[in-house]
């Protein structure tokens, strides 16, 4: 079953489209990566799942409604980012007593219980925390909620690293424990890939590709060595990638259906083979030039 | 075992590739179950389709089997299944990578094979 349904969804700033006729759907209980880097459209397109915005076309379903405006799909779904603010009266502790009834499987001792662990004293309020312990807050928010839909957009911003790590690990025991549709933002792909089983890639406003992590990994394939042997290889075909790393001799990345039945070929004329990260992959993917950042220096 | 996310090699190899440690080291014995899907994602902090993954291809390789319900388990002839496969895949790639360095080096075959004696004999002369 489809948690999210987008048809062609279109949302501008002006005349500048954020999110440019983006269709794409989320199963059940999978944990998601929403990946692109600054200015992908990431949080427009995260707002518009959580009911914040409106599209400007386009069709979106939230559990088979359109979250704009929509008071049941709100209490279905957590939307945790940096900018949450709650009234300066609150403490902490009032905060998330206030919280719980509005969300049907809110878990209260596991709120608690994380607060303690990550030692944030309770009876603070919560713009007194640092932008690092603020994150922490809202992320057990969102953990605690345990909300059918749950968002979190850039969670870990601010965190030290070793409160990422645990902010990871409780995630995903938390989702093992009571399973839910999660999707987490973030342009830092190697700290999530881990725990992801599907990767939405947005590059400016546009779906560069939606796939199951364990198929990302094989997805492209690199081949590095002697300039003339490669463009026998790869004449007429898509790149991905390339680059000039000495004279004569190139660096390209392409898909690996294209490349794979003259692999054996490949390997025999002495070119490298080599396997593409998934943080590699979604840089070359989501690359404003083919050339990368020794194509600017080449020029001036 | 810490998992390495950089390498190239994938997540769910790795597992597969530490639960044939555990079963070589004698940690699961035969007929003994292995840790869940669940287990695994929790121990490794990784999703749980990704540990399943790991596990199916195991069982591909008859190193575990699957009874339903209740989980995988150790294959009656495992050890040998993965002696076998480890033997064929990865000591013929290291020997070929070392043929190939060799020969770059220009490391002729009797040399080689002294060099390789010496590695084993340091090694036993370690272990005394």
């Amino acid at each position: 079953m489809s948690v999210i349904q987008c048809q062609n969804v279109t949302r501008s700033y002006g005349k500048l489209k954020a999110i440019d006729n983006l269709s794409f759907a989320i199963e059940e209980n999978k944990l998601t990566g929403l990946i692109g880097r600054n200015g992908a459209g990431k949080t427009t397109l995260l707002k518009l799942l959580a009911g914040y915005l409106k599209p400007t076309s386009g069709e979106i379903e939230v559990f088979s409604q359109k979250p704009f405006n929509n008071l049941e799909g709100s209490s279905k779904t957590m939307f945790v980012n940096d900018t949450m603010t709650f009234p300066d009266s609150f403490t902490l502790i009032d905060i998330l007593s206030e919280v719980a009834p509005f969300y049907a499987n809110w878990n209260s001792n596991l709120a608690k219980g994380l607060l303690d662990y990550f030692s944030i004293n309770p009876k603070q309020p919560h713009s007194k925390l640092s932008k690092g312990s603020k994150s922490t807050f809202n992320s057990i928010l969102g953990i605690a909620s345990r909300c059918p839909l749950t968002i979190f957009d850039e969670p870990t911003s601010g965190m030290d690293s070793a409160v990422r790590k645990d902010f990871y690990k409780a995630l995903l025991k938390d989702y093992l424990e009571y399973p839910r549709s999660i999707i987490l933002s973030s342009h830092l792909i190697n700290e999530v890939e881990g725990i992801l089983e599907d990767i939405l890639l947005l590059n400016q406003g546009v779906k560069s590709l939606h796939l199951p992590v364990l198929e990302l990994k094989k997805f492209a394939i690199g081949l590095r060595g002697n300039a003339q042997v490669i463009q026998r290889f790869v004449e007429g075909k898509e790149l991905i990638y390339q680059e000039e790393f000495a004279k004569g001799y190139l660096y390209v990345v392409l898909r690996s259906e294209l490349i794979q039945p003259e692999l054996k070929l490949v390997r025999q004329s002495g070119l490298d083979v080599l396997s593409i990260s998934t943080d590699d992959l979604c840089i070359y993917l989501t690359a404003k030039s083919r050339g990368g950042i020794d194509y600017v220096f080449k020029r001036s | 075992m810490i998992l390495n996310t950089d390498s190239t090699k994938p997540i769910y190899i790795q597992i597969a590739e530490w639960l044939e440690v555990e079963i070589l080291n004698g940690n699961f014995k035969e007929d003994e179950r292995v840790y869940s899907q669940y287990q695994l994602a929790d121990m490794f902090t990784i999703n749980p389709a990704t540990a399943a993954k790991g596990l199916n291809l195991l069982a591909e390789e008859h190193i575990v089997y699957k009874r339903r319900g209740l989980g995988m388990f150790v294959s009656p002839n495992a050890k040998q299944a993965i002696l076998t496969k480890r033997r064929k895949q990865i000591l013929e790639q290291m020997i070929k990578e070392l043929v190939i360095e060799a020969k770059r080096l220009d490391v002729d075959e009797a040399e080689l094979i002294e060099m390789i004696k010496n590695v084993r004999k340091e090694g036993e002369e370690e272990q005394l």
